[in-house]
């Protein structure tokens, strides 16, 4: 009966629901009892099976973790160093369901030398809980916090006011954290706020609702959390999908990628941003059969009733509302690497699909956690926000993350050993400033290979060599001030 | 319990994402096959998002020579099926010292027929990247796992080598000697691959659905009598019992459960259900506290 009545819903069903699915971000410290009351509303909400039931109970035992009976954090800390150190550093991912959805819970660690793992978490959420001490209230910490959740373009947050055991469970001390809250992130662009007062190890309007609160008739944490509007979309968003691959099978040729946003039907005109060549979808293709449209998260194959001759890193967009075909962008971002920022290394823009050669990189400023302003700056290192611009080896497109996030966001990658240096949002772009111009000296393959590489052949290791010193030669020559691109 | 699957479409075009993302940027992928159930779906979901194409990856399946008899079929038999290309990869030397998992501990066996077998086969392969069904709700250790786990050379798995993921952007661009394993199963659970097989009616070994067995027990866990390399206590005999497994790996290494689920219908029902978690019926996770993160620090998945 019960898959009977799966298969009935799978039939009516054609694209994903953006609310099946909810992925929650956890932020706040160890101090404000983050690890206990995700454990809590793991352990209420029955995701914790018997076994690490019993596990937890033994190691609390061990323990006697603070008094309590059973220590819910133990639930979380993954990683043997983290369990040695007792702190979480790393982003931990962690699956419960209820009647209603199915929740992913992200947690990420609160000190500020581990913003860039809470900007990451971030940046996968739909919804953040921020928890604060409920004899502290909210803190240089929440600011920061919620500064990088409204960075990445979370719009839903909640406020979970914890330890109001230790307030002696106080209206009047839970709406002035409220107050200051609310005031606090006036500047951000939330669209739903809720402040919900709770206790973690006795489970107070976490499943449960608290009966020592009677002055609270909101929803309890786990009631909010089943009923919360998450889309974001707005309807009438502009068709995107960044092109992942060509498929080619006898004489069928689709491109393949997963819709960014809007919807697209059979017959419908897109063009390829990059080019300006347009067509008309002949077909959405996938195993299960040809669907009537296809919206945002599908992943589908597009067949085109003409051949664009275009490949990875292409913008498949309405014909009207087009990407921007940029090749200078201003960006907000937080940087990844332990190394700093180096204008004389050599970047790469990652966007939804394209690589793009950076030709060239400044700071202009720095965000300021506590007043949230930016000051001007010219350096940037670990766990900084930064604001920059950048100059593109060839134009790329891409979106204003304020208008379409997933074609509007980037990563930084070092174009050396291939890391992830930074990642962030595009909040200016131009086309045409033409970035490449006469003084930037372009290493190409045939340049390379006449002299440098001439001794390197076609196999892998040769190739990777290859590339390894065309991108030294490069920081050799930015180094004496020529702007170099590569071009291989 | 709930019968919820809205959130399966979700999950389904998350994975074929990872997949042309992983198959768009390295240069020679391989799906590790290892028969279960995990499996079954990964290779589901590699054949959606390439389709019409095939998958552009062969299979490759570590055979310790003691999986269940009927894996084995089930394999050959998938691997025909459609069309794919399957290597299997056998540590002849560590069979030709005899280990066995009765002998030994199950961290020595798993390390010379799984571990080292692995990074051989990858090694001769020369493959730069593979595709495995590892889920983050397994075990602590996988909770922090990336989509894209890089690897020193050697195979190592180092916390500090993994690269940051923001939003959907996946960074493919090794450095030097690194590959990597990808998981597009990272946000599935047990009960969304049981739910998932139930909703695209995927054919399973039969081991997972319950049947009359023949087991003997160890400890307070049931084990299977496959073949007659079963090493019994003194006056021990094999008995008929109605069990099945919830996860599938070696025979003499995999408790069975007891269990009437004898369809899908009813694993689906009875893993919505269980109180017990997945892996407690894998032997090699219990040798010590954070087993496998230490596995997988010496390359195991």
């Amino acid at each position: 009966m019960l898959v009977a009545a799966l298969r009935e819903e799978s039939a009516v069903r054609q694209t994903p629901e953006s609310g099946a699915m909810v992925r929650l971000l956890t932020c706040g410290s160890v101090d404000d009892g983050k690890s206990t009351l995700i454990g809590r509303l793991l352990w209420d909400a029955a995701a914790v099976a018997e076994d690490q039931r019993a596990a937890v109970m033994q190691a609390s035992q061990n323990r006697a973790h603070n008094g309590e009976k059973v220590d819910f954090s133990l639930l979380l800390d993954g990683l043997q160093a983290e369990r040695e150190q007792g702190i979480t550093i790393d982003i931990a991912w962690r699956y419960f369901e209820t009647q209603q959805r199915r929740f992913v819970i992200i947690d990420a660690p609160g000190h500020e030398q581990y913003t860039r793992n809470m900007a990451t978490g971030a940046s996968h959420a739909d919804v953040a809980i921020l928890l604060v001490d409920a004899r502290h209230g909210a803190k240089r910490q929440t600011r920061r916090h919620a500064a990088i959740c409204n960075l990445v373009g979370i719009k839903n947050v909640i406020l979970a006011v914890n330890k109001m055991d230790l307030i002696d469970w106080s209206e009047q001390r839970f709406r002035a954290i409220e107050a200051e809250f609310e005031t606090m992130a006036a500047s951000f662009g939330f669209t739903q706020i809720a402040a919900i007062p709770v206790a973690a190890p006795s489970g107070d309007n976490v499943m449960r609702r608290s009966s020592t609160m009677p002055w609270y008739v909101g929803p309890t944490l786990l009631d909010y959390l089943e009923t919360i509007d998450v889309s974001v979309e707005r309807s009438d968003a502009p068709f995107r999908m960044p092109v992942q691959l060509v498929l080619r099978d006898s004489d069928f040729r689709g491109y393949a990628g997963t819709v960014a946003s809007g919807r697209i039907r059979p017959g419908d005109r897109i063009v390829d941003a990059r080019s300006g060549l347009g067509a008309s979808v002949r077909r959405i293709a996938t195993m299960d059969g040809d669907p009537a449209f296809a919206g945002k998260g599908d992943a589908v194959v597009l067949e085109l009733d003409t051949d664009l001759d275009i490949s990875r890193g292409a913008v498949l967009s309405e014909a009207t509302r087009r990407p921007i075909n940029a090749d200078v962008i201003e960006a907000r971002l937080v940087w990844l690497a332990e190394t700093p920022f180096d204008p004389e290394m050599g970047y790469l823009l990652r966007t939804a699909t394209d690589l793009t050669p950076v030709t060239s990189m400044s700071i202009s400023a720095l965000i300021d956690f506590e007043t949230l302003a930016a000051a001007p700056a010219h350096v940037c290192a670990v766990n900084d926000i930064a604001d920059c611009r950048i100059l593109l080896g060839r134009p790329t497109a891409l979106d204003l993350f304020a208008d379409l996030p997933a074609t509007g966001n980037f990563v930084l990658v070092n174009a050396v050993d291939g890391a992830t240096v930074a990642g962030g949002v595009i909040t200016w772009a131009q086309a045409g400033a033409s970035a490449v111009g006469d003084n930037v000296l372009v290493l190409d393959r045939e340049l390379l290979a006449r002299g440098l590489c001439s001794d390197l052949g076609d196999s892998p290791a040769d190739l990777a060599e290859f590339h390894r010193r065309a991108q030294e030669a490069a920081i050799l020559l930015r180094s004496v001030g020529i702007p170099v691109l590569i071009e291989i | 319990m709930t019968a919820l699957v809205s959130h399966l479409k979700l999950l389904e075009a998350e994975s074929i994402h990872i997949f042309r993302e992983a198959a768009a940027q390295f240069r020679s992928p391989v799906l590790l096959y290892s028969i279960g159930k995990d499996s079954t779906v990964l290779l589901h979901l590699a054949r959606k998002a390439f389709w019409p194409a095939k998958p552009p990856f062969p299979l490759l399946h570590i055979d310790t020579t003691w999986k269940f008899r009927e894996m084995i079929a089930f394999r050959d038999r998938t691997a025909k099926e459609f069309g794919l290309d399957l290597i299997v990869h056998t540590n002849h030397d560590g069979l030709a010292r005899g280990i066995n998992p009765f002998d030994h501990p199950p961290s020595v066996y798993t390390d010379i027929m799984k571990t080292q077998a692995l990074r051989a086969a990858l090694d001769a392969g020369g493959f730069d990247a593979a595709f495995g069904g590892a889920r983050r709700d397994e075990e602590a250790s996988r909770a922090k796992e990336r989509v894209f786990s890089f690897r020193a050379a050697g195979h190592r798995w180092e916390p500090r080598l993994q690269r940051p993921e923001m939003w959907t952007l996946l960074n493919g661009r090794l450095g030097k000697g690194e590959t990597v394993r990808v998981f597009p199963l990272s946000n599935w659970t047990e009960g969304d691959i049981w739910r998932y097989i139930a909703l695209e009616k995927l054919d399973v070994v039969p081991l997972y659905y319950a049947a009359t067995r023949p087991v003997v027990a160890r400890g307070d866990q049931l084990i299977m009598v496959d073949d007659e390399r079963i090493k019994l206590e003194p006056g021990q005999k094999p008995e008929m019992r109605k069990v099945r497994f919830r996860t599938l790996g070696c025979w003499p290494l995999t408790a069975a459960v007891e269990s009437d689920a004898s369809d899908i219908d009813a694993v689906v029902t009875e893993t919505l259900r269980s109180k017990i978690s997945e892996r407690a019926g894998r032997l090699i996770d219990h040798d010590q506290a954070g087993a496998m993160e230490m596995k997988k620090r010496e390359g195991y998945f």
